[in-house]
């Protein structure tokens, strides 16, 4: 089967800095991977690499056996492949329910010309995509805030609102750039159901998180990058006592 | 060969005063990451205060000057520190920009109180008879405006690279925040770049003003030349600032004199387009790469105005059948028709909201597709004698064709860049609809424009062009309120918030620019129809650059995003100088007050802020929690 993320030899070189150095994996299809590594490991990047933010300076992605090479943010989203940011990026200026409604965008089939006219295809595409907002939004327990600014809600749950909204948009992978970050343990134990609630409906994750318990409990693929390199990759337990992670987290004591 | 070179030294004393007012925008930008627009007025006002120092008061020259630059430097001292300081503190970049251009016109209009609106000239420093060199003769104020500007320019570079000063402001340049730390006073540093800037215009104004005389509004001529001499050399450098103004100087006297005067600004609105689609980074580009993944404009911040359906209709036909009555009171003629004005200017602001307001796109070149709707569909109407309304049509898809092209320069530009090139496009129409006389009648108008028709039925009195008005404002007004409380609007808001976050989900961000810039120059484009088929009458003043300032204003005064609060902002800025005559002379200066002042005090304007009060009216539950929300929101 073809994985849904294939990564071969990519690197990304910012000046003299080799922040992403010769990586490759891949994700298969329904999988939940999980990104790891220190601070500075090149995790963030390697996602920017994914997503053309910042292009990869070798190598190549491949998403369902798409390569994505110079393709814009918004074809990518298309194909499929949606990611969260790490500092939640919900709208300003716009409701919960807006925030989670504009996910939906490139699957609205209607025109701005029928939604001006309020023809009867428009209305009820409105309230399909409103039932469908309002349904997610009740999984995650943000229904009594949907008509508040997104930006008032605490920094959790913006990063669950985004979980929703890149929801919205019927992926095929989710990139989470550290959903669990600020989170705190008996959030983190609603994350990880909402994730594998989410990989049990068929949508392909990877996650780059630091929350070990999390990764470890949830994962079926850890990636572990040390200063721009692929250290490890396997099951969470053969990860847990691989000597090079132990490594790259705690140093050597040689 | 002489007049060549007596053409290039013109050409160089005109770059002179461009590269110093270019000198004034970098300096702000480095310090505040803002172009203040109002940075042309201080010429005026410099050259204003000499005129008072040295020709009414028989001052000598020398103490005048100093006088002037010292007052002009106060004036700006206190004007940064109430509006210019505050606004980069706490308003969004694209705010903060529109809110100097307010700046700009509110210190017009100060200038058109004190010294009316013909034009004035200095006495030269040291009398008229010029300089001979060889063959070439050079008046001797040339001479002083060359050596003033360049000791400015060598006292700017002085300071900012020799003085303990001058580190403190290039720390605030380069990053803010560590200036902070360092226990750098960046709201000082700011207002002291402000205040610089005021004092370098000044002095080149009074140096200028003996050449070129000067009147209430050249301030915006002195602007937008240092705009495009700083986009022509990079924004924020020094040494591009003085090259790019030289070039445009240059630039500019070669192309009135060997092709026309009439299109000297034509060529050299040319010759920046041409630069921001080859290099919009400038000759000299210099600032840090931004970290694309991490959002770089903080204040986005907006407060949330969201009236529920029913509200929202029960304000709709109220307002609506307010408006259909007044008519039918006794009313002199001259409020009629300047209601019907304000409907027409309101549909081109409801454009403008579209682009502005919802999408995030700053746009200072509105009237510029007022222009080609009013242009064309009068040529077409009388001319070619088509019916009014085919030409109106006809007009429209030429605007939009031009919002087309126009969006092939701006689709690779953001921010600063993105609001240059629309007021290069309007200031490219202004430029246009003077020089091509045969087409448009030039600086005298173009005039027997007919009655607007649809088939046999003519609105030729002021009541019918009012309910026509009337009627296409509220079916827009309609329109747009459907579009924007569905998908479509959510997608324009989600690029106005975050480009980049947007994009990640799907939406085609470049499509959604696009859209929202046809609408708003369609919309434009009918109101400049209409307003040319009203008046029978169309001079390029009634539709140039101002006007895109003012129309701003109106939108801001409104409330930027709410759509008909476009209209309580043209009514407001039509209406009250036609109902007190006497308020007619301070129009401009009051335009720009208010701007300014919505901008600090109310910046989601007169009918957002009625619109957050109603929506807290009574209500249970659900609303309350967004009514709270409202309330954190708009603080």
């Amino acid at each position: 089967m073809t994985p849904a993320l294939d990564i071969r030899n990519v690197s990304r070189r910012f000046g003299g800095l080799l922040a992403v150095d010769d990586v490759s994996f891949s994700v298969a299809q329904g999988g939940l991977s999980a990104l790891i590594g220190p601070n500075g490991a090149g995790k963030t990047t390697l996602f920017n690499c994914v997503t053309n933010l910042f292009p990869p300076t070798a190598g190549s992605v491949r998403f369902f056996g798409q390569p994505l090479a110079r393709l814009d943010g918004h074809r990518i989203a298309e194909l499929g492949l949606v990611r969260t940011f790490q500092t939640a990026r919900v709208f300003p200026g716009m409701t919960v329910l807006e925030n989670a409604l504009c996910g939906a965008q490139m699957h609205v089939r209607t025109s701005p010309l029928a939604q001006m006219f309020r023809t009867p295809g428009a209305r009820s595409e409105e309230r399909r995509l409103r039932d469908k907002a309002e349904a997610l939004l009740d999984l995650i327990g943000l229904t009594p805030f949907s008509d508040a600014a997104a930006t008032d809600l605490p920094m959790g749950a913006q990063k669950n609102l985004e979980v929703v909204r890149a929801l919205m948009s019927r992926p095929r992978m989710l990139l989470l750039d550290e959903p669990a970050a600020g989170l705190n343990d008996s959030e983190t134990a609603d994350l990880a159901a909402l994730l594998t609630a989410i990989r049990d409906v068929g949508i392909t994750i990877m996650v780059v998180e630091h929350n070990m318990s999390l990764v470890m409990g949830i994962a079926d693929q850890v990636i572990v990058l040390d200063a721009g390199k692929c250290v490890a990759i396997g099951a969470p337990a053969a990860i847990q006592s691989d000597p090079k992670v132990i490594n790259a987290y705690v140093g050597s004591d040689g | 060969m002489s007049s060549f070179i007596q053409i290039l030294i013109g050409g160089l004393l005109q770059g002179g005063v461009f590269a110093a007012v270019a000198l004034g925008f970098s300096l702000v930008y480095r310090v505040t990451g803002v172009i203040n627009l109002s940075q042309g007025a201080f010429c005026v006002l410099g050259a204003m205060a000499m005129y008072y120092f040295e020709v009414a008061f028989h001052w000598p020259t020398a103490l005048a000057a100093v006088l002037s630059v010292l007052s002009v430097a106060a004036f700006g001292v206190a004007v940064g520190a109430a509006t210019f300081v505050p606004a980069v503190a706490r308003l969004p970049v694209s705010s903060t920009l529109v809110l100097t251009a307010g700046l700009l016109t509110f210190f017009e209009g100060v200038a058109l109180i004190v010294w009316g609106n013909q034009p004035y000239a200095l006495p030269p420093f040291s009398g008229q008879a010029p300089v001979a060199v060889g063959p070439l003769r050079i008046p001797t104020q040339g001479l002083w405006l060359a050596g003033g500007i360049a000791a400015m320019i060598a006292a700017l570079w002085l300071l900012v690279n020799r003085t303990a000063l001058g580190r403190a402001l290039q720390a605030c340049a380069d990053n803010a925040m560590a200036a902070r730390l360092m226990g750098i006073d960046t709201r000082r540093m700011m207002l002291l770049s402000f205040t610089l800037a005021a004092a370098i215009g000044a002095t080149s104004g009074l140096l200028v003003a003996p050449i070129t005389s000067l009147q209430f509004d050249s301030g915006g001529f002195f602007t937008t030349s240092g705009f495009i001499a700083v986009a022509i050399g990079g924004m924020g450098s020094f040494a591009g600032s003085i090259v790019g103004g030289l070039v445009l100087g240059i630039a500019e006297q070669f192309a009135a004199y060997y092709v026309s005067s009439l299109f000297a600004n034509t060529l050299a609105l040319l010759l920046l387009m041409f630069m921001l689609l080859w290099r919009p980074q400038g000759l000299f580009a210099s600032g840090p790469v931004r970290r694309l993944d991490v959002r770089a404009d903080s204040l986005v911040h907006r407060a949330l105005v969201r009236l529920s359906g029913r509200r929202a209709l029960a304000v709709g036909v109220t307002l609506l059948i307010v408006l259909v009555a007044i008519p039918q009171l006794p009313l002199p003629n001259d409020v009629l028709s300047s209601l019907t004005i304000s409907l027409i200017l309101f549909i081109a602001v409801l454009g403008l909201d579209v682009l502005m307001g919802w999408t995030g796109q700053v746009s200072l070149g509105q009237a510029g597709f007022m222009a080609v709707g009013g242009y064309a569909a009068a040529i077409l109407s009388t001319t070619y004698e088509w019916p009014p309304l085919a030409g109106v049509l006809a007009a429209m898809a030429i605007s939009v064709v031009c919002a087309l092209a126009l969006s092939m320069v701006t689709g690779r530009l953001r921010g600063h860049y993105l609001a240059l090139a629309t007021l290069t496009f309007g200031l490219l129409i202004d430029s246009l609809t003077v020089g091509l006389v045969d087409l448009t009648g030039g600086p005298s108008g173009l005039v027997g424009i007919p009655s607007f028709a649809v088939g046999a039925f003519e609105f030729d009195t002021t009541e019918r062009m009012f309910y026509l008005a009337l009627g296409l404002s509220a079916v827009l007004v309609l329109l747009l309120e459907g579009g924007m409380r569905s998908q479509f609007g959510r997608a324009l808001q989600a690029v106005r918030s975050d480009q980049l976050a947007a994009a990640a989900l799907g939406v085609n961000v470049g499509w959604i620019k696009v859209s929202a810039l046809c609408i708003s120059a369609a919309l434009a484009s009918l109101a400049g129809s209409l307003y040319a088929f009203n008046f029978h009458f169309l001079s390029p003043e009634m539709v140039a650059t101002p006007r895109s300032f003012e129309m701003i204003a109106m939108l801001v005064l409104g409330g930027e995003g709410t759509l008909l609060g476009g209209l309580f902002g043209a009514l407001v800025l039509t209406l009250l100088p036609t109902l007190v005559q006497s308020l007619a002379l301070y129009k401009t200066a009051t335009t720009g007050a208010l701007l300014v002042a919505t901008f600090l005090f109310m910046p989601e304007g007169l009918f957002g802020r009625f619109a957050i009060w109603l929506s807290r009216l009574g209500g249970a539950g659900r609303t309350r929690s967004s009514g709270a929300a409202i309330e954190t929101t708009a603080q």
